[in-house]
């Protein structure tokens, strides 16, 4: 606290005060101990705390996350890294079926949690810049968090380690590094609560993660035409926060939801409904959404560049839209 | 040649009004200023007195008809002697919507509750106005939220021009047309839901509108009063940010003085001494120090008034009806209770005139009569405040560290948080609970 | 639950009580297991029906070789264990029933349910494998809190062809934890036969490659199931860490009640059921002088009277409010439920 942190610095500082203040706490991936974790996220956790509480674990996600259900079935509070988001498609059996049905079907929590870097924009390729959320967000049982800043970073961790139900954690890998921000408060961020990142007028903007960064430039650019847009985070994509959609879709009667995942039952669609749902008649234009196109994510840098929208056509669609 | 008796315009936005009932048959006489014939406008439901004594030899509007302002309703003979023209044939002008012969209950001189002395054009067009949708809006190129607000609001969309795409009706032309139908006055469109916690939508539940299960629900049509109050505690809703405080107030000095003083006091002004002229003074008083209390809302600018019209609620077995003590702020107690009293009386025997519920610009209203401890009043635009009275009951209080029996009373002010902020609010109510409480005004 | 556990070191001998006691609740399992087929026929059990038959001695052996305060995890051929750690037909009826006087109140179907802290039975998932991990992961809680408790759970001979029995087994030894998996090959997957699930005759040896000791018994026997179980709990109690039992058995019903299992042969089903496990029991509690035949006819008749009235009992139970339905996902149960349009 006090000086200037990065957004992963704030992750790592959230498990340290977490470990110290929960005993109970376990941190389960492989590379997490000594190495300190392939990004660093677990840096120095191992010296801290000793190989009883960070447990370093073989190539086997479905194994861990079941080891990790084990742990906290006897009362512990596990925290699964996946070295990338891509590799929890290893470990989907446990986290669908036995850990999001575990209270559901006999009334004891598999509260663990499931962290990882996830996203693109970094010429990572198909298998390191995965949009995971909504498989997830499809499974009913599990809590999907994306922070977008580093207060949500730190806020988020926290709030996944204390919750009672299993929470995917989603850490942004294109913000690791390249958000900066003084934290002087301990931050719990609660669950299921969206934030206007910035306050409008004319359209919001929906989104959520690194967009959240490309979003705000693109209001930025908007302002100097004195198209004041209002831009809402939603940092938790389940429980989704639909009070805050309702309110600020009445508010600006025109919306735009801009994310990083594919267009095809990316979470667009169910934001679309609830408005269409609870503010239909708040409209003043159609509900128009920003993002990349139904393929895996290419590897060589214009298929890639081609692939994520950018602050152009995310200005672009919003011009199109406050015009309507 | 008998006189005309013409639709009267019952305050300056009124351009019609229906005749809800005959007082008199044909051929029967009438005095100069005797009820005539009663009538329903949206701003009020009163008598009409005949302009001259004699026969009335022909009624021209029959009963239920909505008929323009100015429109020859009856002819009276003057003197005794029968009339020699011929007597026009009546004109039964079909409203487009049917309006309900009077029920039972006479509807006469109500005034919903939290409307509207010297309201502001908008709400007229009501009756007509319902029916404008599916019409106006087929074929219309407008967004989901124009077309409700042309709805709500009564607009017929073809007469709208629409400035965006291919044509289209944008929100902002549909608040440019509202604007300019309300002469000019910016009205606040209320275009904001409140956020809701929960998934509840937005938009009200539509009732059942018509029978679906045939036999077991009974269709009645609203009354014209009534379609009123729904719609003037609904826009009232939609324009003031609504908040309520409440206070509590030991009424024991008031108490005491009262009851040394009613008998004495019935005796000698003729005029009963109840509580109302107590929280009324204390009002008036409060407002001194604190004016945006007695303020109004016009576009970006609020209007404080150096006069304190102050509405007092009336309950009636049909409604309620908020007469207005004008100029309130230079009555003293003796004065206000007069004045009270005298509005209560006549509303109660619907003999209150137009410029009796026009113009106030605070009112005091009484939920507690019932038993409830407070309400949580609906202001009346286009005021900004209005002030609640709870039941006065005996409750146990602590008196420096003790227990004592007191007479306690809640009141409480629902305010426009537009132009009024929590702290003033309270700091208004502090003041009249202090004046209550330590009551040193003379009452004669 | 109330008996007694050998005392430790001495796994050669059982005592006569304990040897009563497993028979009765081999007679046990078999009776409600019985009387659930009678159900399911009679349409009030749904979806499928699942028999232990013919391995009763591998759920009563092993479970009555754990102590209270170990954790087991139940297949769905496991009855008998659930009944020994401290469930009542009543219960397992109004699971199989869906009833709302169900353990789990009819949200899952067959013995999925359990309770961790006094009974400690896990509630299984129909996923093969799974509990591998979880219950490695929970004997690696426990010593990680250095509590003596040891895990148990069971897999079928199809299931050490999933790639969670291997990952929970390699995670089990690299930690060293206090797990035991029983192996119960009972020679059919299914309609696959365990030759055409795994290359290997005698699956045990799989846990060679993790460095797991494991041993091979005879599943039909239950005083040789007990000794065996109970001499590895110990071992893995002591810091030994995870251990392998395999059990020889074959599976005398279908794979569900719905599968007529023709593909089984007739000669190895003739061949087995000479070697019944309540049958064997019972000849060596006679002979041994343990049990008269007046005392096991007693014991089947009250064993009957009891899985009666647990039936009735069930068949009379309501069925869950379907306002259960959207509860229990979350500790919030304010989140998942909504009002659907038309209902506004």
């Amino acid at each position: 606290m006090g000086r200037e942190i990065t957004y992963l610095d704030a992750i790592n500082e959230a498990l340290h005060e977490e470990m110290e203040r929960d005993a109970s706490v376990l941190l389960l991936g492989q590379d997490i101990g000594p190495y300190g974790g392939a990004f660093k996220v677990t840096r120095g956790l191992f010296e801290k705390f000793g190989d009883q509480r960070v447990l370093e674990m073989p190539i086997a996600e479905n194994g861990i996350v079941g080891t990790a259900i084990g742990l906290a079935y006897m009362g512990m509070k596990p925290v699964v890294e996946f070295q990338f988001i891509d590799f929890i498609a290893c470990g989907f059996d446990q986290i669908v079926n036995f850990a999001a049905t575990s209270r559901y079907r006999w009334g004891v929590p598999a509260h663990i949690v499931l962290r990882g870097p996830w996203g693109g924009m970094v010429r990572g390729g198909m298998f390191h810049s995965r949009t995971p959320e909504m498989w997830f967000a499809h499974s009913p049982g599990i809590k999907v968090v994306a922070p977008g800043t580093v207060r949500d970073a730190k806020g988020l961790m926290k709030a996944a380690i204390r919750d009672a139900d299993p929470v995917l954690y989603l850490e942004h890998k294109w913000l690791y590094r390249r958000l900066k921000a003084t934290l002087d408060d301990d931050v719990v961020t609660p669950i299921g609560k969206a934030n206007v990142a910035l306050e409008g007028d004319a359209l919001t903007i929906i989104t959520y993660g690194a967009f959240l960064t490309l979003c705000l430039d693109a209001a930025k650019e908007l302002a100097k035409d004195g198209i004041r847009t209002e831009v809402v985070d939603l940092r938790t994509l389940y429980p989704l926060d639909r009070a805050a959609i309702v309110a600020s879709v009445s508010k600006t009667n025109k919306v735009m939801i801009v994310h990083e995942d594919i267009r095809f039952g990316g979470i667009a669609g169910e934001i679309a409904m609830t408005i269409n749902e609870e503010c239909f008649d708040k409209l003043d234009g159609p509900i128009v959404r920003v993002t990349p196109p139904d393929t895996p994510v290419p590897y060589s840098p214009p298929l890639e560049d081609a692939f994520y929208p950018n602050v152009g056509r995310i200005v672009k669609a919003a011009r199109k839209l406050a015009r309507y | 040649m008998p006189t005309d008796v013409k639709m009267p315009q019952m305050g300056e936005s009124i351009y019609e009004g229906t005749v809800t009932k005959w007082l008199k048959k044909e051929g029967d006489a009438v005095k100069k200023d005797e009820a005539l014939y009663e009538i329903s406008t949206d701003k009020v439901d009163t008598e009409i007195p005949s302009p001259v004594s004699g026969r009335l030899v022909k009624i021209v509007v029959a009963v239920g008809s909505k008929v323009p302002i100015h429109t020859v309703v009856a002819q009276v003979e003057e003197g005794s002697g029968a009339s020699s023209t011929p007597a026009p044939t009546p004109v039964k002008v079909e409203a487009p919507k049917p309006v309900p012969t009077p029920a039972p209950t006479p509807v006469r001189n109500l005034q919903p509750v939290g409307a509207l002395a010297g309201q502001p054009a908008e709400v007229i067009h009501t009756t007509t106005a319902r029916f404008v949708t599916e019409e106006s809006t087929e074929g219309v190129f407008a967004s989901p939220l124009v077309k409700k607000i042309a709805k709500d609001e009564g607009i017929d969309l073809r007469t709208v021009k629409g400035t965006g795409i291919q044509g289209r009706i944008t929100k902002e032309d549909i608040i440019r047309a509202l604007e300019s139908k309300r002469g000019g006055a910016p009205a606040p469109v209320e275009v904001r839901a409140t956020p809701t916690p929960s998934p509840v939508p937005v938009q009200p539940t539509p009732a059942a509108t018509h029978a679906t299960s045939a036999g077991r629900v009974d269709v009645v049509p609203m009354s014209t009063m009534r379609a009123k109050i729904a719609e003037h505690m609904t826009m009232s809703r939609r324009t003031s940010a609504h908040v309520t405080t409440v206070f509590e107030v030991d009424v024991s000095k008031i108490w005491s003085i009262r009851e040394a003083e009613k008998t004495d006091f019935e005796r000698v002004y003729g005029t009963k001494l109840t509580f109302t002229p107590f929280f009324a003074s204390a009002a008036i008083q409060a407002i001194k120090d604190f004016p945006i209390i007695n303020s109004s809302v016009d576009g970006s600018n609020i209007l404080y008034k150096r006069f304190v019209n102050l509405g007092i609620a009336v309950a009636l077995p049909e409604g309620l009806i908020v007469p207005v003590v004008k100029n309130a702020d230079e009555k003293s107690f003796l004065g206000l209770c007069k004045s009270v009293n005298d509005l209560a009386e006549r509303a109660r025997s619907k003999k209150l005139a137009v410029d009796d519920i026009q113009g106030g610009t605070f009112t005091i209203t009484n939920p507690g009569i019932y038993g409830g401890l407070f309400g949580t009043p609906i202001i009346s635009q286009p005021q900004v405040a209005i002030m609640g009275l709870g039941g006065i009951e005996k409750r146990p209080v602590v008196v420096n560290d003790a227990i004592a029996i007191r007479p306690m009373c809640y009141i409480v002010l629902s305010f426009d948080h537009r132009v009024i902020d929590g702290a003033v609010a309270d700091q208004f109510m502090a003041r009249v609970k202090q004046l209550l409480q330590e009551w040193t005004t003379p009452i004669k | 639950m109330a008996r007694k556990t050998q005392p430790a070191g001495d796994a050669s001998s059982i005592s006569p009580e304990l040897k009563r006691e497993m028979y009765r609740y081999l007679r046990l399992q078999r009776a409600v297991e019985e009387r659930a087929e009678k159900l399911y026929k009679g349409g009030h059990i749904h979806g499928g029906n699942f028999s232990g038959r013919g391995q009763e001695a591998i759920s009563v052996g092993t479970a009555l070789a754990l102590e209270p305060k170990d954790k087991i995890a139940p297949m769905i051929r496991n009855l008998g264990a659930v009944l020994v750690r401290g469930y009542s037909p009543k219960d397992v009826f109004s699971s199989f029933l869906a009833k709302a006087t169900s353990p789990n109140g009819g949200k899952d179907n067959s013995t999925h349910f359990g309770e961790v802290q006094n009974r400690g039975v896990i509630a299984c998932i129909s996923m093969l494998g799974t509990l591998v991990p979880v219950m490695t992961g929970m004997a690696l809680a426990a010593k990680l809190k250095k509590q003596p408790i040891v895990t148990l759970t069971y897999v079928g001979d199809g299931t050490t062809s999933t790639g969670e029995f291997h990952e929970g087994l390699n995670i089990a030894a690299l930690y060293q934890v206090p797990f035991i998996l029983i192996i119960e090959n009972n020679q059919f997957a299914y309609s696959t036969p365990v030759a055409r699930q795994t290359p290997v005759k005698d699956l045990a040896t799989k846990a060679a490659a993790y460095g797991i000791p494991y041993a091979i018994g005879d599943g039909n026997d239950v005083f040789e199931v007990y000794r065996l179980t109970k001499k590895y709990v110990d071992e893995a109690r002591a810091g030994g860490g995870p251990r392998v039992i395999e059990f020889k058995t074959l599976r005398m019903r279908g794979h569900a009640q719905h599968d007529p299992a023709d593909y089984v042969p007739r000669e190895l089903v003739a061949e087995w059921e000479k070697k019944d496990p309540i049958d064997r029991c019972e000849k060596a509690l006679l002979a041994e002088g343990l049990m008269t035949e007046k005392h096991r006819d007693d014991i089947i008749a009250r064993i009957n009277t009891q899985v009666s009235e647990a039936e009735q009992f069930a068949i009379n139970a309501p069925f869950p409010d379907p306002k259960e339905t959207v509860r229990g996902v979350f500790a919030d149960d304010s989140i998942v439920p909504y009002t659907p349009w038309e209902e506004r």
